[in-house]
């Protein structure tokens, strides 16, 4: 896949553009969206924000370094179970809660990620896939925390009058106010990302992509690159699983099936995953679209999976960037092509 | 031996017996859809996330087949292996040659994009949920001996036996036939191979067969050791029987059947003890995490084609 220019792009020409349009973008999602719209479209967008952050991580192991992680559901399980854990142990206040969540799963992804490296790309993504599968069957078993103590954190006879849901901050106790809330955490997780893409780590990161007998030749330090982006990815996917944890209030095991891990990417390709916009469609893509589908319009949500196989299939075959890239296209031609029928109703103008 | 190589370990052979036959006989699970995964990777180079899908598409088939019509039996059951293999020749034909010359990551993708695909269509035309629980039973399962105090089906014996079966007939055809030679030589280079002068898309069309008819076959066991017709948890076993090819490496079949054997012996083998009980489904990861990081203990630089 061809995307030299794409690693540049926050870097160069647009930036003040670009900056309007991020500023519209999250004056509209804070503040004209939750003036608009009903409650269970505010729980919905929560998640996508969660999930957009998620998204994002695979948007800098795959987009970026080229490594494929098929557990990122498996890696926000862990940093929704910490959360939880945490929440019901000590009484932190939450951007230290979302912080200490985001280090302690980044040590869980580095712990994976630096055997894992040894590997490349089929046997590294099918590792993550492994540990995914291994992380879930022991959160299945230990199950979430409820109050009980121990390391699990879990009781079979929990005390119910004092089982309290992972409290949320206390300036965002309602949901809408939550709402905003990860809007904001889930826009740093987006920036601390971009930073990461526009200075040194990104450039590395790219040579490592392009090729990595090449990137070795020119002095880039392979090993710690690539667990900087397990690192950074884990983190913010930690950070997004505390902030989920917040959202649920007691989070069970059922929420995070491995195969999620793979839908997940599936949508990141579909929405793009070269981009940091493309994992905010990948969110869109994977919890609005069931909620619009069930919810709003009472279609089936199966047709939902129909589309996006046939979706990840058009992408992988025709448009390896995605919606994102794809779909602005798309409109530019079909102007053109009005333009040119339009030109060819109104008769020729000057040119033969 | 093994008896002695046990109790020096403390362990009663006695008491493990009927476990490590349960064992041998949900590794045959393991170890014909890793068998079944590997055939198709070795001859086509695609990774096939479908095959759960497949086989599962496959058998619902078959069980609307026995349930809804009066046809023999034998018709759905062929109705599954014969779909098994038409959905994996349309793909090869429609799909193949585009992904041809990508990264085999890329082809893994696209077969999510297929299971996918079949998952929607399984669950918009026979939706799951309730009580209501579809069993698709084959005949053999009514047979049933004591092996060592254990309770085996004729249906588990023949899982264990196609995946050995399997595993012969993939080795000699893939090693002895000039079929399977050139299928070898497609898997490692496209381009080459059909310089030499192969049909490479006929060859191709070949490996799609063979491999949906596995698919189809396989499924038709899985869904009855399944004990129930569960089309996600089938489209989603190839999660955990990965672990069987990836502890063959994908390259090795003996290896992937004696990996899916060990998975299958390791979850049954731990099931008495009750602190670790409850993680006995993670064996399969736990495996191929352990023999993927053994086997790339050395670290090797490669220069790989771009991604494309």
């Amino acid at each position: 896949m061809q995307l030299a220019d794409v690693s540049s792009s926050f870097t160069e020409r647009g930036v003040l553009r670009r900056s309007a349009v991020i500023v519209v973008f999250l004056g509209i999602v804070l503040f004209v969206l939750p003036a608009v719209l009903g409650a269970d479209w505010i729980k919905t967008l929560t998640a996508v924000a969660i999930y957009a952050v998620v998204a994002a991580g695979l948007v800098t192991l795959y987009g970026r370094v080229g490594m494929i992680s098929l557990g990122q559901i498996a890696l926000l399980a862990v940093g929704t179970w910490t959360a939880t854990r945490i929440a019901f142990a000590f009484d932190l206040p939450f951007p230290l809660l979302l912080l200490v969540t985001g280090a302690i799963t980044c040590g869980v992804g580095v712990i994976i990620g630096l055997p894992a490296l040894r590997l490349s790309g089929l046997y590294l993504a099918l590792i993550t896939l492994m540990a995914a599968g291994a992380v879930n069957v022991v959160l299945t078993t230990i199950n979430f925390p409820n109050g009980g103590g121990g390391f699990t954190g879990r009781t079979s006879t929990p005390d119910l009058s004092g089982l309290e849901p992972v409290g949320r901050p206390g300036i965002a106790e309602g949901d809408t106010a939550y709402y905003r809330y990860t809007i904001v955490v889930c826009a740093i997780m987006f920036l601390l990302i971009a930073l990461h893409f526009a200075s040194k780590p990104g450039r590395a990161w790219a040579a490592i992509r392009e090729s990595e007998p090449a990137a070795l030749a020119a002095g880039v330090n392979i090993v710690r690159y690539k667990l900087w982006a397990f690192a950074l990815a884990s983190f913010t996917t930690g950070v997004a699983g505390g902030l989920l944890a917040a959202q649920l209030g007691n989070p069970t095991a059922f929420g995070f099936p491995t195969q999620d891990s793979l839908t997940l990417l599936a949508a990141a390709l579909i929405g793009g995953i070269y981009s940091l916009w493309g994992a905010v469609i990948a969110g869109l893509f994977s919890q609005l679209a069931p909620f619009l589908f069930q919810a709003q319009w009472g279609i089936d949500p199966n047709f939902l999976l129909i589309i996006f196989g046939v979706g990840l299939l058009q992408v992988l075959l025709t448009a390896p960037r995605g919606i994102v890239v794809q779909m602005p296209q798309d409109i530019r031609n079909l102007g053109r092509l009005g333009a040119r029928l339009y030109h060819k109703v109104s008769g020729p103008r000057g040119e033969t | 031996m093994v008896s002695f190589a046990l109790s020096v370990f403390g362990v009663d052979w006695v008491f493990l017996k009927p476990y490590i036959v349960l064992g041998l006989a949900l590794g045959g699970v393991y170890a014909l859809s890793g068998v079944g995964v590997v055939v198709l990777y070795q001859a086509t180079g695609v990774l096939n996330l479908a095959f759960g899908a497949i086989g599962a598409a496959g058998a619902l088939i078959a069980y609307y087949l026995v349930n809804h019509t009066s046809w023999p039996h034998w018709v759905a059951y062929l109705a599954c292996i014969v779909f098994g293999a038409a959905v994996n020749v349309v793909y090869g034909v429609l799909l193949g040659p585009a992904f041809a010359g990508r990264d085999p990551l890329v082809k893994m993708m696209g077969t999510l994009g297929l299971a996918l695909i079949l998952l929607g269509v399984m669950a918009w035309r026979a939706p799951a949920g309730g009580a209501f629980v579809r069993v698709l039973q084959l005949p053999t399962t009514n047979h049933r001996y004591e092996v060592f105090g254990a309770m085996v089906t004729l249906t588990q014996l023949l899982a264990l036996a196609f995946a050995l079966l399997l595993t012969i007939g993939t080795t000699a055809f893939l090693r002895f036939t000039k079929l399977g030679t050139a299928m070898r030589a497609l898997a490692s280079d496209r381009e080459i191979t059909a310089t030499l002068g192969v049909p490479v898309r006929r060859v191709e069309l070949v490996a799609w067969l063979g491999s949906g008819i596995v698919c189809g076959g396989a499924g038709l066991l899985l869904a009855d050791l399944f004990t129930s017709l569960d089309y996600t948890a089938l489209t989603f076993l190839v999660i955990s029987s990965l672990a069987a090819a990836l502890i063959g490496r994908l390259r090795s079949l003996w290896i992937t059947l004696a990996g899916g054997l060990a998975v299958g012996l390791l979850q049954a083998v731990v099931t008495p003890y009750a602190s670790i009980t409850a993680y006995r489904t993670a064996a399969p990861f736990v495996l191929a995490i352990i023999a993927l990081l053994y086997l790339g203990r050395h670290r090797t630089v490669t220069l790989s084609r771009t991604a494309g």
